[in-house]
C-alpha cells in the first residue's frame, strides 16, 4: 500500500486522543517522583528517625566498602535467594504432584484432601517454633518454613485447576479414544495449566515473604537479616535500603513467573501481526 | 431411496434428566435411519435436543431408553467408527494446528510420521496449508472449524457428527464453509449427520432433512432434498422448500 | 484536508469524508453519506471490512482521523446527542427487571414521570412484554433479551438509532418475526436507524436504503434504494433481484 506522508497527519481530535495517551505514560511517573519527593522532604532535619535517600545512599556506598558478617549486600541478597529457589523447585516439583493426585483422583482427594485442608489453615510462620526444636536453626529448617508458604498456593490452585477442567476438552479426548494415561497427559494437564501458573506465581511471592520472616526471626545472614540487624543497632538507613532491595527483588521475581509462563505455554502469546 | 444401504440406526432413544429434582425429557422415542455416505441434516430450534441426541449418538452419553446400531451391530460407548466436529470448535489452545488435527491417530499409537502424513492430506483438503504450526488462538473463527473438520477426517471415521459447525460464524463466512463442507464431502463421502437449527443451512446442505420439534424432541417431518448441487439459495424452488420447512417449524420466541 | 461542511437541513445525519488511519494504514476512507429524518438504512460489506473500526467511528470509541458526523448539522456528541445502541449480544443490566431497563435511559435524561410512562407502555404494548415485565435478564430467552434492548433504544426516541447485527444468532423463522417487529416499531415511532448486517437478505428486508461497503481501506462502494413495500415477499423477483445483486457486489467467497 502507497501511503503518502499526508495520509498520517493526525486530526485535531486525534492530536487530543494521542496527548490523553501520552499523559497516561507520564503520570506514573510523577506519582513515583512525588513519593521521593515526599520521603525527602518528611526526612528533613532529624534524619536519625527518618533517613532520607542520600542518608541510604550513603548507607549503600558504606555497605559496599565494609560486609556485614563478613558478607556483602549481594552475597546477603543471595543467601535469601538461594533459600526461595531450592524451596520453590520443591513445591513446585511436590505441589504440582499432589495437586493433580487430588485434583484428578477422587479417592485420593477423599483419603488425603482433609488432611491437606488442616495443616492449610495454619500460616507457615507458626511451624517455625516446632521446626526450629526439631531441626536447629541451621540452613535445612528455613527452607523448610519457606517450603511450607510456597508449597499451599501450587496445591490448592493446582487441585481446583484439575478438578474444573472444560468439559469440551474432555469430550475431544473421549471422541477420539483416548486412554487413561492420555486423558491425563493430553488434556487434563494442560487445560489445567492456567491454574498451576497462577499457584506457581502466588508461590513466588508468598516464598519471598516468607523468607524474610524467617531470616528476622534467626541466622547470620540474608536481607531478612540484615533488617533485623539495621533495627538492634539503630541503622535505620540499613533498614530502609533493605527494604527497597526487598521491593525490587520481589518485583524481578514476578516478572521472572511471568516468564517462564510464556516459555512454558507459548499459545497464550498474543495474536501476533 | 430403497437401493440405499442402512449404515446407522436410532430404534426408540429416549433421554430425560433430572434437574432441581425434577425429571424433564430431552428427547423422546426417536427412531430413523442414516443411509451410508448420505448428508443428513438434523433440524430444530435452539435447545430442543439435538446435541443430546448427537451425543449419545457419539457415546458421550447413554441414553436412558433405546439403542444405536452401526451396520446392524450396537453401539456401545465411543467408537472410532463415529467422529465428531464439535460446536465451540473445541480445538486444544495448547496445540498447534498440526497437533490438533493429528489428536486422533496419536491416541490409537499410528506412528508420528504416517500421522502426519495423514494430516497434511486434510490440512490440505480444507486450505490451511501454511497454518499448520500456528496455535488456534492466532485464527479466525472459520479457519478454527476448518481445524476442527480436518481433525475429524483424520482418524478415518465412517460417520462424521457435525454439531452445529458454523453457529458462531458470520453470515459471510458461514456460505463460504457451507459450500467448503459440500465439496470436502463430495470428494471424500462419509456418513454425515449435521445438526443445525438453520433451515436455509439445512435445504443447502441435506440430503435428508430430519425435522425435531420443540423439546422433548421427537420427529416431526422428514424431507427428501433432490435439488442438484451446488445449491442456489435463491432459487424459487429452494425458497419453497425453505418455507415450507419454516411454516412446519416451532417458532421459539 | 477536507472543504467547510455545510450542513443541509434535508438530513437528519450527514457523515463527512470520514477517514481513519491506524498509522500508515488506511482502514476508512473518505465515506460520506446522509440519512434523512425517521430513514431505515442498512449497512452490509464483506467479511473483514472495517466495520467494527466504521461502528466504533459512530459510537465516538474512537477519533477519526479526518472528517466527522453530524446530527443536526453539528458533530454528532454522545453528551448532547440522543444515540442508541444494540450490539449483537443482549445488554440488558442484569440487576434490573424488563420494565426497570426500558426505564433506564429515560430516567438517565430527567424525563417527567408520566413520559417516561408512556413511553415504557407503549414499549411494553408493542412488543408484547407485557408477561416479563417484572422478570429479570437472566429469566429472558436471548431473542427476549434482544427485544428488551431493541424497546429500549427506541424508546429513546434517538436522533440516532444503531443496531449491531442484533439477529445474527436467530435461526430464520425468528429472524423474520424479529425482522417483522423492528418494522413495525419504526413505523410507529418514526425513528432514524442505522442497521448493520451480514446478511443481505436479512439488509434486503428491512432497508430503504443499502449501503454498500468495500473491502479495506473500506469506502462507501454503492448505495441500492430498496422500493418495496413492507411486508417484503422474499421469493417475489424483484426482492431476489435485489438480493442478488448485492450479493454479488460483496461475493468474496
Amino acid at each position: 500500500m502507497s501511503t503518502k506522508n499526508t495520509d498520517i497527519v493526525l486530526s485535531a481530535s486525534e492530536q487530543r486522543e494521542r496527548r490523553k495517551q501520552i499523559l497516561y505514560k507520564i503520570l506514573p511517573v510523577v506519582s513515583i517522583l512525588l513519593l521521593v519527593a515526599l520521603w525527602i522532604a518528611a526526612s528533613g532535619g532529624e534524619s536519625s528517625s527518618f533517613p532520607s535517600p542520600m542518608d541510604v545512599y550513603d548507607r549503600f556506598l558504606r555497605f559496599m566498602e565494609k560486609p556485614i558478617q563478613k558478607l556483602s549486600l549481594w552475597q546477603h541478597i543471595l543467601a535469601s535467594l538461594k533459600r526461595v529457589l531450592i524451596a520453590l523447585l520443591a513445591s513446585w516439583v511436590l505441589g504440582i504432584s499432589f495437586g493433580i493426585l487430588i485434583g484428578w483422583n477422587k479417592k485420593a482427594n477423599a483419603l488425603l484432601g482433609p488432611i491437606f485442608t488442616a495443616i492449610r489453615v495454619v500460616p507457615p510462620l507458626a511451624w517455625i517454633p516446632l521446626i526450629t526444636i526439631w531441626f536447629g536453626t541451621g540452613e535445612f529448617p528455613k527452607i523448610l518454613v519457606v517450603f511450607l508458604g510456597a508449597v499451599m498456593p501450587v496445591v490448592v490452585n493446582t487441585q481446583a485447576g484439575m478438578s474444573n477442567i472444560d468439559q469440551q476438552y474432555l469430550d475431544v479426548g473421549r471422541i477420539f479414544n483416548a486412554n487413561k494415561r492420555q486423558m491425563l497427559l493430553d488434556f487434563a494437564i494442560p487445560s489445567a495449566l492456567d491454574a498451576i501458573f497462577a499457584g506457581v506465581r502466588t508461590s513466588a511471592s508468598a516464598a519471598w515473604m516468607v523468607v524474610l520472616a524467617a531470616e528476622m526471626l534467626g541466622g547470620k545472614s540474608g536481607v531478612g537479616f540484615l533488617i533485623t540487624r539495621g533495627m538492634d543497632s539503630g541503622d535505620l538507613p540499613l533498614v530502609l535500603l533493605s527494604m527497597i532491595c526487598i521491593g525490587i527483588i520481589g518485583a524481578i521475581l514476578a516478572i521472572s513467573m511471568q516468564l517462564i509462563e510464556r516459555g512454558v505455554c507459548p499459545w497464550t502469546a498474543k495474536k501476533s501481526n | 431411496m430403497d437401493g440405499k444401504k442402512v449404515k446407522l440406526s436410532l430404534e426408540h432413544i429416549s433421554q430425560s434428566y433430572v434437574l432441581n429434582n425434577r425429571a424433564f425429557d430431552a428427547v423422546q422415542d426417536i427412531n430413523f435411519d442414516v443411509y451410508d455416505s448420505e448428508f443428513l441434516v438434523l433440524l430444530g430450534p435452539g435447545y430442543c435436543g439435538k446435541t443430546v441426541l448427537l451425543n449419545i449418538i457419539s457415546g458421550l452419553e447413554e441414553p436412558v431408553d433405546g439403542t444405536v446400531r452401526l451396520d446392524g451391530e450396537v453401539v456401545k460407548g465411543s467408537d472410532p467408527r463415529i467422529g465428531m466436529v464439535f460446536q465451540k470448535t473445541s480445538l486444544l489452545p495448547w496445540k498447534t494446528v498440526m497437533e490438533n488435527v493429528e489428536v486422533g491417530p496419536k491416541m490409537a499409537g499410528v506412528a508420528k510420521e504416517e500421522r502426519r502424513k495423514t494430516a497434511q492430506k486434510y490440512i490440505d483438503l480444507v486450505g490451511l496449508q501454511g497454518f499448520e504450526k500456528s496455535y488456534p488462538t492466532q485464527l479466525s473463527g472459520g479457519m478454527k472449524q476448518r481445524v476442527g473438520i480436518a481433525r475429524a477426517y483424520t482418524n478415518s471415521p465412517e460417520i462424521l457428527l457435525m454439531d452445529e459447525p458454523f453457529g458462531a460464524l458470520d453470515a459471510q463466512t458461514r456460505y463460504s464453509m457451507e459450500e467448503e463442507i459440500q465439496k470436502i464431502w463430495q470428494s471424500e463421502k462419509r456418513t454425515i449427520i449435521f445438526v443445525t437449527n438453520n433451515i436455509e443451512e439445512a435445504v443447502y446442505l441435506g440430503d435428508r432433512i430430519v425435522l425435531l420439534t420443540n423439546r422433548p424432541a421427537h420427529v416431526k417431518a422428514i424431507y427428501d432434498i433432490d435439488l442438484p448441487r451446488p445449491r442456489d439459495t435463491v432459487s424459487p424452488e429452494f425458497l419453497r422448500i425453505r418455507k415450507e420447512i419454516s411454516d412446519n417449524t416451532d417458532l421459539a420466541l | 484536508m477536507s472543504e467547510q461542511f455545510v450542513h443541509d437541513p434535508e438530513y437528519k445525519v450527514e457523515v463527512r469524508n470520514l477517514t481513519k488511519n491506524f498509522g500508515e494504514l488506511k482502514v476508512l476512507n473518505d465515506i460520506s453519506f446522509n440519512i434523512k429524518k425517521g430513514e431505515f438504512i442498512c449497512v452490509v460489506g464483506p467479511t473483514g471490512c472495517g466495520k467494527t473500526t466504521f461502528l466504533n467511528l459512530l459510537t465516538r470509541i474512537i477519533q477519526p482521523s479526518a472528517g466527522d458526523l453530524y446530527i443536526d448539522g453539528e458533530p454528532a456528541d454522545p453528551t448532547k446527542h440522543n444515540l442508541a445502541f444494540v450490539f449483537q449480544e443482549p445488554s440488558a443490566i442484569p440487576w434490573k427487571t424488563v420494565e426497570e431497563n426500558l426505564r433506564f435511559g429515560l430516567e438517565i435524561k430527567k424525563l417527567p414521570e408520566d413520559e417516561i410512562k408512556s413511553r415504557v407502555e407503549n414499549i411494553i404494548r408493542l412488543l408484547g412484554l407485557e408477561e416479563f415485565r417484572n422478570s429479570y435478564p437472566h429469566q429472558l430467552s436471548m431473542s427476549t433479551a434482544q427485544r428488551v434492548i431493541i424497546g429500549r433504544g427506541f424508546a429513546m426516541s434517538p436522533d440516532l438509532l444503531l443496531m449491531d447485527e442484533p439477529y445474527s444468532q436467530m435461526d430464520i423463522k425468528l429472524r423474520f418475526y424479529l425482522e417483522d417487529e423492528v418494522i413495525r416499531l419504526w413505523k410507529e415511532l418514526g425513528s432514524t436507524v442505522v442497521f448493520i448486517t451480514h446478511n443481505i437478505e436479512e439488509a434486503t428486508y428491512l432497508a430503504e436504503r443499502i449501503l454498500i461497503l468495500s473491502n479495506k481501506p473500506t469506502t462507501i462502494k454503492e448505495e441500492v434504494h430498496v422500493d418495496l413495500p413492507h411486508p417484503r415477499d422474499v421469493t417475489s423477483p424483484d426482492f431476489i433481484k435485489i438480493r442478488k445483486y448485492v450479493t454479488d457486489q460483496i461475493k468474496w467467497w
